[in-house]
């Protein structure tokens, strides 16, 4: 059956009303009781007070900022930059000492290998290349 | 509408425009809320409480939506709340919702003494939430489907199923017992 057929039949059945009532005067003073009962909304404006932290926060950030800055250009200095760079061998004893050692360089800093010299290496060690 | 929406978000005439929005929707949403929860004294609170969350929350309805649609939702969250508290209350289950429900409707003094409006009162309680719902507010209050999808945010083709089942279930109890 379709909706509007079975909706009719209901509503003949039972009709459109349920029964229910409400006290005399119910809805005419109902909106004047709800009213007095609503709270009065907060609405004044309260005047900007900025406390003292808000006035110098944008300096405190601005000189952060710069301190930052700072200290990264000094650990970039102190790396590897100038003669008196932790990297520098003139005041770093380790790393001349490390220099001055020729087998230490040639295992681990000098990079100039040839790649030929690198296969005749292994040829004469026995190792076949190509199946590698 | 639009005058009266506007009016409500300026704090100069917001009370005013509520003391209008009162008068113009107690009356549909008292009567949303007694079908679902069946007693007036708690149909009363609820519907204060109602209009007391609608009005500390003004601010945050920008009008987006229809007050309306708004103000049903808040109405229907308050009742499905309130029916939910209940059944913990009680300690009844949902499926023993609607025996609760019609002890209710039976001690309810607030009706015209008509049986058959009462029988047909406790076999609307004896519905599904949804279809309770959505039965009301198209039989009841002749909403357009499309109201009742913004209201409860289901689509317009779930929202007819829900009501023809709902019809049908009233109808098929009706005839059996005629």
């Amino acid at each position: 059956m379709k909706d509007d057929k079975i909706d009719i039949l209901l509503a003949e059945m039972i009709g459109r009303k349920d029964g229910m009532t409400v006290p005399d005067g119910y809805f005419s003073d109902f909106a004047a009781r709800m009213d007095s009962m609503l709270p009065d909304r907060v609405t004044e404006n309260h005047p900007a007070v900025r406390t003292r932290w808000q006035m110098i926060r944008p300096y405190a950030y601005l000189a952060a900022m710069f301190a930052g800055i700072w200290c990264m250009l000094q650990m970039f200095h102190m790396i590897g930059g100038g003669a008196h760079g932790i990297m520098s061998p003139d005041t770093n004893p380790i790393l001349a000492e490390a220099i001055s050692d020729d087998t230490f360089m040639d295992d681990y800093y000098c990079m100039d290998v040839d790649e030929l010299d690198f296969i005749d290496d292994l040829y004469a060690s026995g190792l076949d290349v190509t199946n590698l | 509408m639009e005058q009266l929406t506007r009016r409500l978000q300026d704090s100069a005439t917001a009370r005013m425009a509520f003391n209008e929005v009162i008068t113009l929707y107690s009356e549909p949403l008292y009567w949303q809320i007694r079908r679902m929860v069946q007693n007036h004294d708690d149909a009363n609170d609820l519907l204060q409480n109602v209009f007391m969350k609608a009005w500390t929350n003004i601010e945050s309805f920008r009008g987006d939506a229809k007050l309306t649609t708004w103000l049903y939702k808040i109405a229907i969250n308050e009742s499905l709340t309130f029916l939910e508290k209940e059944r913990k209350r009680l300690g009844v289950s949902m499926d023993e919702e609607a025996s609760m429900l019609a002890n209710t409707i039976e001690a309810d003094e607030w009706i015209d003494g008509d049986e058959l409006k009462k029988e047909l009162r406790k076999v609307i309680a004896a519905l599904p939430e949804k279809q309770r719902l959505v039965f009301n507010m198209k039989y009841f209050d002749d909403m357009k489907y499309e109201s009742i999808s913004d209201i409860l945010g289901t689509s317009v083709g779930a929202l007819k199923a829900s009501y023809h089942h709902a019809v049908n279930k009233i109808v098929k109890y009706f005839s059996e017992k005629s």
